[in-house]
């Protein structure tokens, strides 16, 4: 019998941050993020939002990956790796370290959608004993900066986005009108905090009305914009004046909206158990609307650990983990997709 | 070109007569407020295209790239969030634009100086709560 453990590093170059991760038999060993203090250890500055930035985060997160998990290079069984959807550029980075790293080990390389990473990353064990892991099928709501989707998920090779955005994503109506407030940018967080001290019935804004399980937050966006506008004509203090109540308003609505379309997926399908997945599964008043729903519905929610929401390697390595078991494996003439089809 | 739009459902005629008249440049820049409705002109425009994709706002991925057939692609920028002109060096802006194929620049003031002089420049200003102006002037 093979008594060999499977180490799986993963590497994440999609956006923004470079970052790599080992697993072995689905336990985390490391996940580390380039924004994180390894530059510090190389003496480097980091480059923020800079796909060419990756080349020089690589070497330095990959190194300290595997030197947390305790491990050498020769004790990797094989690679995982985003192939898309991304930034081809930042992708390219990822892809070709690995084609490199894993032809010097002689060891398999394992391609993965980024999407379907953000919902397996509800797969990675802490340790040995924890067993808090979702049965299929289950629907994910998969919310970020960038996504808004739903995913039937059946098995961990087989899901179906069945809702997506038709414009702008979830996380960035939080950011947007943020922006507008003057709240800075990433404002999402801020609105969570904010929005603790106001009342979430102060104002009332356009919900979008389209048909199936997708989504809209284009027109949120514009119906904030303009009732501040008209607002601030009558009183220029207005947002100052009136910022826990928007924030609170606003995120009342973006939930709302999350959530009606969510609760119509789950009554379609007929799943016991939701997920959650993606940056804005931090809110907190996102995360309370999917406990008490759960709780109404008698549904098993699954909410990840911080650290898995944001764009993260650990969830490279964990989706690759489950390749690697079924050795469905790439070749070395493999291409990076900006557009990965699900 | 010039247009007056009185509510959404007239972007698709306007984004028909850009495509007719598409011009002799690639990279298009679109000039306009939070909410003026950049990514939804360049929804009708990419749909007018042969584009069968969703197309949805990049502000996060910066890039978004679609297939229009016949071995044509659209790349959707946006600069919005970048913080200087490096940060749109750096996602790769002067490949993407020297490649040819059509660019759609939102937010494309982040980055001026970075983009051809040979260019489209759409201007959408804001007139109403539905209604917009919008420009279209070819550098020649």
């Amino acid at each position: 019998m093979d008594t060999q453990p499977v180490v799986i590093l993963g590497i994440e170059s999609s956006c923004d941050d470079t970052s790599a991760a080992v697993i072995t038999n689905g336990i985390i060993r490391s996940n580390i993020v380039s924004s994180q203090s390894v530059h510090e250890k190389y003496g480097g500055v980091v480059p923020e939002l800079a796909s060419r930035a990756h080349q020089q985060n690589i070497v330095p997160v990959v190194d300290t990956a595997i030197k947390e998990a305790g491990y050498t290079p020769a004790d990797i069984s094989a690679i995982a790796f985003t192939r898309g959807p991304g930034l081809l550029g930042s992708l390219l980075v990822g892809t070709s370290f690995t084609k490199g790293m894993a032809m010097a080990l002689n060891i398999p390389m394992v391609e993965v959608n980024h999407l379907q990473a953000h919902v397996l990353a509800h797969f990675i064990k802490d340790d040995e004993n924890d067993t808090n892991q979702p049965t299929f099928p289950f629907l994910c709501l998969l919310v970020s900066g960038g996504h808004s989707q739903i995913v039937l998920v059946r098995s961990h090779s087989d899901m179906e986005i069945i809702g997506t955005t038709i414009d702008d994503a979830a996380g960035e109506a939080f950011d947007k009108c943020a922006k507008v407030m003057d709240l800075g940018y990433p404002g999402g967080p801020v609105i969570d905090k904010l929005a603790k001290e106001g009342n979430a019935d102060a104002f009332q804004f356009n919900k979008p009305r389209i048909e199936g399980f997708n989504y809209s937050f284009s027109g949120l966006k514009t119906s904030f914009l303009y009732f501040l506008r008209d607002r601030m004509k009558e009183n220029s203090n207005f947002i100052e004046e009136n910022k826990e109540d928007l924030c609170a308003s606003l995120q009342r609505t973006i939930i709302e909206i999350l959530m009606s379309k969510f609760n119509k997926a789950v009554k379609e399908t007929g799943v016991e158990e939701i997920a959650v997945a993606g940056g804005v599964s931090a809110n907190s008043g996102l995360r309370t609307a999917l406990e008490q729903y759960a709780a109404k519905h008698k549904k098993k929610l699954f909410v990840p650990p911080f650290g898995y929401t944001t764009d993260n390697a650990a969830m490279i390595a964990i989706t690759g983990y489950f390749k690697y078991l079924r050795k469905d494996f790439s070749s070395h003439d493999i291409a990076p997709l900006a557009r990965m089809p699900f | 070109m010039q247009f007056t739009v009185h509510n959404v459902d007239e972007l698709e005629s306007v984004a028909k007569k850009m495509v007719e008249n598409t011009g002799p440049h690639t990279v298009w820049a679109f000039y306009g407020e939070m909410g003026a409705g950049k990514t939804t002109l360049i929804q009708r425009i990419c749909k007018a295209l042969g584009v069968t994709q969703q197309v949805s706002s990049p502000t996060f991925n910066l890039i978004n790239e679609y297939d229009a057939g016949a071995h044509k692609m659209v790349y959707h920028f946006d600069y919005y969030r970048l913080n200087d002109i490096d940060e749109a060096f750096n996602i790769g802006t002067l490949e993407y634009v020297d490649s040819g194929h059509l660019c759609l620049i939102e937010w494309p003031e982040k980055a001026e100086s970075l983009l051809p002089e040979n260019r489209r420049n759409v201007t959408i200003t804001v007139e109403g709560d539905t209604k917009r102006q919008i420009k279209i002037s070819d550098y020649d």
